[in-house]
């Protein structure tokens, strides 16, 4: 099978999984190994606790369905002293649960099944945005849109978009995390400040304005995906219709 | 009658002793027309005492000196007392008129009430609320049937419970089919009805008054009816009729209850069985289907070993990872049905634009496919007030099978108002739907008999979707396109339904 990531990282991050199902314990090790990750295995949310403060993990891979206690316990735990980034594992339907995670303070999602590129992509990207590298990024590209990050410039196919502050605020955030779940909560915090985090439905009527622009003819969301109960996900690789 | 006395005194030197019986009169009568017959009675012979005491010389004694004073004394004790009979008599009638046309009015309500889809509590306390009211009991008790031929308490009205003996009699009724405690009587206007035995031979030593009647209809006890003590116009044959009636009615109502509940539970078993039946088969096939695929793809590459190219190998995973999927959307089905039909999974709705919507749907098309689907929406359409999830789920499924069925072909997915609703639907050129099949293919397992692809899939998709548009107050279903091909509609209120 061809390897996804051609050059190994300079120090290999590590990654805790905490998942309670051999299999998948298994299956994400020999996954994550693979493409040169160190990789720390726990089968309860004790010891999942536990192999956290004694590896202090570049990413944690948080599984919502613990035997000894709720998944949703242990992100509310790690988040009190842990800063990386945790994406959890919930199996289909769980949504309230999912929507929970995210609230205490959980990066991301997968729902169950997922495959081994989602999951890689996902990781990637949390680290990528840890590291800082994105600070650095100028431009983003995704489909016939390219983001001018330094020059606040938005353009598409070739044409300049006008958008109002807000908006160009918004979508940068959004691009920024592309391919993950953004949280209303964490767009508002990111946009307009700490006092306005509950103000969803200013958010949506920004969206709404953001995509009239941005989106292609057809009126199919495309570069900006609704999670419902959520937030939003920007699609880094999104499909335009010719 | 000593008021009338005293105020006829003075005049005594002035009035005949039989003008002043002719004045007793008219009190006796009123007497009787409101204190009923016994009173009168008492009332005439009193008037009669009084006179002779008071009236008759000489005066005080109970002598009587002349003998047509006698002769008049004896006449007015005669008229007063039968004046003062018959209007105690009239009085009784006309109370029992206004009480036989209460019973019956009560006869008819419940009657009324027969047919109504109320609960079995509902009426039971109606029943016995009316008995107390009307019958005039004290305390009245509806039980009902329980598992193992008992009696359990359903309603009760009026008085202080003696639970236990209550309970006692109510059993033996159950069990043994008699009433107790009715009145024996020959009047045939009470028959038919059980044969009723005297309390003590029902439980003797246990000590209780009013009566019990099975509520009996033909073929099956359905409870018992007590009401203690029947008053009023002491207990008439009329009134234990009446009591007899309300029984007959309220065995009527639980068996006609009791029949519907069998009825609609064997209806919900057989549906449930055939439901099952064809689960069990459909899930066993959907789900090893492909699970038997990737093993043997798995096992095959194993098998070959290193005489396998990389190429093989990552052609067979692909293959597998497909079938994966479709294991993984037949379990979704089964999880989806399960959770609409059981109620599990109401819709939570919001305000949506139909693009977001869409795009979410636009984004899990399988990436082999994205090319054959095509949007056509119309500019400036209103916000949908529905069920995210739910919605996304019936869309992506309506594009689903419309890439199964119609293979190759592109599909167009639209959207519009229409009216006060919004219209969503996805069409390909695939073969169509038959007329006769347009209704049946929401069906649970129904499965289309013209397509090559119709063996795959639970059956379960579109029976999904028409729960999901069900639950939001729409509807879905399937037209001919042209020049070719099937069109599934799902039509959504713009305004939504409260849930």
């Amino acid at each position: 099978m061809k390897s996804e990531q051609s050059s190994p990282p300079e120090r290999s991050p590590r990654i805790l999984v905490i998942d309670d199902e051999e299999q998948i314990r298994r299956a994400l090790r020999s996954i994550l190994q693979a493409r040169h990750y160190t990789v720390d295995l726990a089968a309860t949310g004790a010891a999942g606790l536990e192999a956290a403060v004694d590896t202090t993990p570049d990413l944690i891979v948080l599984d919502l369905s613990l035997p000894d206690m709720s998944g949703l316990v242990v992100c509310e735990q790690l988040r009190a002293w842990y800063e990386g980034p945790i994406v959890v594992l919930s199996v289909r339907d769980a949504d309230a649960d999912k929507i929970a995670a995210l609230d205490l303070g959980a990066d991301d999602y997968l729902t169950k099944p997922f495959s081994a590129g989602e999951l890689l992509a996902r990781i990637r990207a949390h680290l990528r945005r840890i590291s800082g590298a994105e600070l650095s990024v100028r431009e983003i590209k995704a489909g016939d849109l390219m983001i001018d990050l330094a020059k606040r410039v938005v353009t598409v196919k070739g044409q300049p978009v006008h958008l109002t502050r807000t908006e160009f605020d918004i979508l940068a955030e959004l691009a920024r995390n592309a391919d993950r779940v953004v949280t209303s909560h964490a767009l508002l915090n990111s946009v307009w400040g700490p006092d306005y985090v509950s103000d969803t439905q200013t958010l949506r009527v920004h969206v709404s304005h953001l995509r009239q622009k941005i989106e292609p003819q057809g009126g199919v969301s495309r570069y900006i995906l609704t999670e419902p109960g959520v937030g939003f996900r920007f699609a880094g690789d999104p499909d335009i219709p010719a | 009658m000593a008021a009338a006395t005293a105020l006829l005194l003075p005049f005594r030197a002035h009035l005949h002793p039989a003008q002043a019986m002719l004045i007793f009169v008219p009190v006796i009568v009123a007497i009787g027309r409101l204190a009923g017959v016994r009173a009168s009675a008492v009332g005439a012979v009193l008037a009669f005492l009084a006179a002779d005491f008071v009236f008759v010389p000489p005066y005080y004694h109970l002598t009587v000196a002349s003998p047509a004073d006698w002769i008049t004394l004896l006449v007015f004790l005669l008229v007063a007392l039968s004046s003062g009979l018959q209007t105690g008599a009239i009085r009784q009638r006309e109370r029992a008129a206004v009480q036989r046309e209460r019973e019956i009015a009560l006869l008819s309500r419940l009657s009324s009430r027969l047919v109504s889809e109320e609960s079995i509590e509902e009426m039971a306390t109606f029943i016995v609320g009316e008995v107390a009211a009307v019958l005039g009991a004290d305390r009245a008790v509806v039980f009902v049937r329980a598992p193992g031929d008992r009696a359990a308490l359903m309603a009760q009205a009026g008085g202080v419970s003696c639970g236990v003996a209550e309970g006692a009699f109510a059993d033996w009724v159950m069990r043994n089919d008699k009433a107790v405690g009715l009145p024996l009587t020959d009047d045939p206007s009470i028959g038919p009805h059980p044969v009723s035995v005297l309390v003590d031979e029902a439980l003797p030593g246990i000590v209780a008054d009013g009566v019990y009647l099975p509520l009996q209809t033909g073929e099956c006890l359905e409870g018992v009816l007590y009401a203690r003590p029947l008053s009023g116009v002491e207990s008439s044959p009329e009134r234990v009729r009446h009591l007899i009636a309300v029984a007959n009615l309220a065995a009527a109502f639980l068996e006609r209850r009791r029949l519907e509940d069998e009825a609609a539970q064997a209806a919900a078993l057989q549906e449930s069985d055939r439901l099952k039946a064809t689960l069990v088969s459909s899930v066993s096939h959907e789900l090893k289907t492909p699970l038997a695929a990737v093993t043997a793809r798995i096992t095959g590459l194993l098998d070959e070993g290193e005489t396998c190219t990389p190429d093989r190998v990552r052609e067979e995973l692909e293959a597998a990872t497909e079938d994966l999927h479709r294991l993984d959307s037949s379990i979704g089905d089964l999880v989806d049905v399960s959770r609409l039909e059981s109620d599990a999974w109401r819709p939570v709705p919001d305000m949506w634009d139909i693009g977001e919507l869409l795009g979410t749907v636009a984004s899990r098309i399988p990436v082999a496919s994205k090319r054959r689907v095509r949007f056509e929406v119309a500019e400036g359409l209103p916000s949908v007030w529905v069920d995210f999830r739910q919605v996304v789920r019936a869309l992506s499924t309506m594009v689903d099978n419309a890439l199964t069925y119609a293979p190759g072909a592109d599909i167009v997915v639209g959207a519009r108002a229409l009216g006060t609703d919004l219209l969503v639907w996805v069409e390909d050129r695939g073969p169509g739907v038959p007329d006769e099949e347009k209704q049946r293919v929401f069906e649970k397992f129904y499965r289309g008999t013209t397509s090559a692809a119709s063996s795959s899939g639970t059956g379960l998709g579109l029976a999904i979707v028409r729960e999901i548009a069900r639950a939001h107050g729409g509807r879905v279903w399937v037209e001919d396109a042209e020049p070719r091909g099937a069109r599934f509609v799902l039509s959504l209120p713009l305004q939504g339904v409260s849930p």
